[in-house]
């Protein structure tokens, strides 16, 4: 309504200008009209006026009612706006804008979903190589044998690292949740990574409550131990003796895990920044070709499989990170 | 012998899977014609398949599916694809295990054993009980018996995998990062200290058995046991 009467004043307003006019011509041309008849006829024109605006407002309502509006529109984009020509012209327009616009999603997701295929397939393949350099490794006796074997080490990690952020994306279909004991899943994400532990010297330290059970998926669960257990093990001054601490306990309203080491730390002004993708920060340039993208992954899926994941640090002392669930809680 | 029908398209890989299986005292054949697994397994009944998902005609659930029609035999699946569907997937289908790459020979070799002591009972596991010799030494690993010369002695888990773990690779230096890997488990984390324990331990169990001198200690390196005879790779019957 308001935006037809805006979009009418000019018509108004030169309508009121003509009525003014209209006594001046007469007035002019000495004709000595009575100013009854004169406001007579201006009274029949402006009748005729406003029946003209209220059935243009009637005809028009959708349209202008939509212009209004603009969310409606995008939320339903195939309504119809009425029958006078410009409604339908516009409405033309817009549901053609929003056909192209459909393709090209369409064709977007598309090709989006290629590369997914694409990549999984291509991690998939390159997993046979890597098998086979695994196991004629295991023929090889001497001190090179190590150094490949971390190496290789880190290349399956970073597939794996491929695989579960491009299985992010479909996470609704990917998981599976279950009541699990947290001591086993940590013993086996430690198990699965000694290697790097054993090359490291450094010495993982359970103190745990017995059967802490939670809801949750292994496998994302699995990956966001091994993250922060390679970044725990990695980010230790390699000086053996040095101890990545685990503890878990309940607490009044959740249960929670934290894995702590005595590494390097993080100084203050990146610890804002570490669940960041892409951040790798001063310390993991100097140290270790890092991603910057575990801590990212690691928040991702907490925030996914709904438990709390918190970061302390301080310089030169260590890292801390806590994870928590709420108590038997099931997860969406 | 136990057979092994073995079906993957990776030439490589497989031929690394037929010599480490053989050498532990299996008959292996590997397929090469894809299009007739079937006709291969009904001709050859082994007591295991081992088979990739990713075949080249027809991927390996379908032969699994095949199979099942004439045999309950024991059905490994190798494959890269490590999610919980893709499992569920292959057992559905009427595997009986899922082995993930990359992998290890001992997990291959662990499985296998598990599915055939599973399929024919533990009278057939009796009759073909694992053994390491090297020459004269003998171990028994799911036993924990060592023995040498018509003596013997009986040694914890942990010693077991430690000897197994040299007598394997009889000759041959084992790291020490190696040997602890080997030991490490899931409830135990070993350190330095402890594989010195342990070290210390199987010597004095080798002096019982009047074989202290064939455990050298190779600095800054590992571990080796002697080579003491033809049969030091065998594991067999």
């Amino acid at each position: 309504m308001k935006l037809f009467l805006k979009d009418h004043q000019m018509l108004v307003g030169f309508y009121v200008l003509q009525m003014l006019l209209v006594p001046c011509v007469y007035w002019l041309s000495g004709e000595d009209r009575p100013m009854k008849i004169i406001l007579y006829g201006m009274l029949i024109s402006t009748v005729v006026l406003l029946v003209y605006l209220v059935v243009r407002y009637f005809q028009l309502r959708a349209y202008y009612h939509l212009l209004q509006q603009p969310r409606k529109w995008v939320k339903e984009p195939f309504q119809t706006l009425g029958n006078s020509v410009v409604a339908e012209a516009i409405q033309e327009l817009l549901h053609e804008l929003e056909r192209n616009r459909q393709n090209e999603i369409g064709q977007l997701r598309t090709s989006k979903e290629q590369q997914v295929v694409f990549m999984n397939r291509w991690v998939h393949q390159m997993k046979t190589p890597l098998s086979i350099i695994q196991l004629t490794l295991e023929d090889v006796d001497d001190e090179t044998a190590g150094s490949i074997q971390d190496e290789l080490d880190k290349m399956r990690k970073g597939l794996e690292m491929v695989l579960h952020s491009s299985r992010l994306e479909q996470f609704e279909g990917d998981f599976r949740v279950e009541l699990l004991s947290l001591q086993e899943v940590l013993r086996s994400s430690i198990a699965e990574n000694r290697r790097l532990f054993i090359r490291r010297g450094i010495k993982p330290d359970i103190r745990m409550e017995e059967d802490l059970k939670i809801y949750s998926d292994s496998k994302w669960l699995r990956f966001m131990f091994t993250q922060i257990l390679t970044n725990a093990v990695n980010y230790s001054d390699s000086k053996s003796g040095k101890k990545v601490i685990i503890t878990g306990y309940k607490q009044e309203e959740r249960t929670i895990l934290d894995i702590q080491d005595e590494g390097i730390g993080i100084s203050s002004e990146d610890i804002h920044r570490v669940f960041n993708p892409y951040f790798t920060g001063e310390r993991g340039r100097q140290y270790h070709e890092s991603t910057g993208m575990g801590l990212y992954l690691v928040r991702e899926i907490s925030a996914r499989l709904d438990n709390r994941v918190e970061l302390f640090s301080e310089l030169n002392k260590g890292t801390l990170v806590r994870f928590s669930w709420v108590h038997t809680k099931v997860p969406q | 012998m136990q057979s092994i029908l073995l079906v993957e398209d990776d030439a490589k890989l497989a031929g690394l899977l037929k010599a480490y299986l053989s050498r532990n005292g299996f008959q292996v054949q590997v397929t090469d014609d894809f299009r007739h697994v079937l006709d291969e397994f009904v001709k050859m009944e082994p007591d295991l398949v081992l088979m990739d998902v990713n075949l080249p005609q027809y991927d390996g659930y379908y032969w699994c599916r095949q199979i099942r029609t004439h045999s309950i035999c024991p059905i490994l699946f190798i494959s890269a694809r490590d999610s919980g569907m893709d499992q569920i997937m292959a057992l559905e289908h009427g595997a009986d295990d899922y082995i993930t790459k990359p992998f290890q020979y001992e997990v291959v070799l662990a499985k296998v054993r598990s599915q055939l002591r599973r399929a024919y009972g533990s009278y057939a596991a009796v009759q073909q009980e694992v053994k390491v010799n090297n020459g004269p030494m003998i171990l028994y690993p799911e036993r924990f018996i060592l023995e040498y010369d018509e003596r013997s002695t009986e040694l914890t888990q942990k010693e077991a995998i430690l000897v197994e773990a040299l007598m394997a690779k009889a000759g041959r230096v084992v790291s020490r990062e190696k040997l602890l890997e080997q030991m490490w488990e899931d409830q135990h984390f070993i350190d330095d200290n402890t594989l010195n324990v342990y070290i210390t331990r199987v010597r004095r169990k080798l002096k019982e058995l009047g074989a202290e001198e064939i455990l050298e200690t190779v600095r800054g390196a590992g571990y080796r046991v002697l080579d003491l005879g033809p049969s030091a790779q065998g594991k067999g019957k």
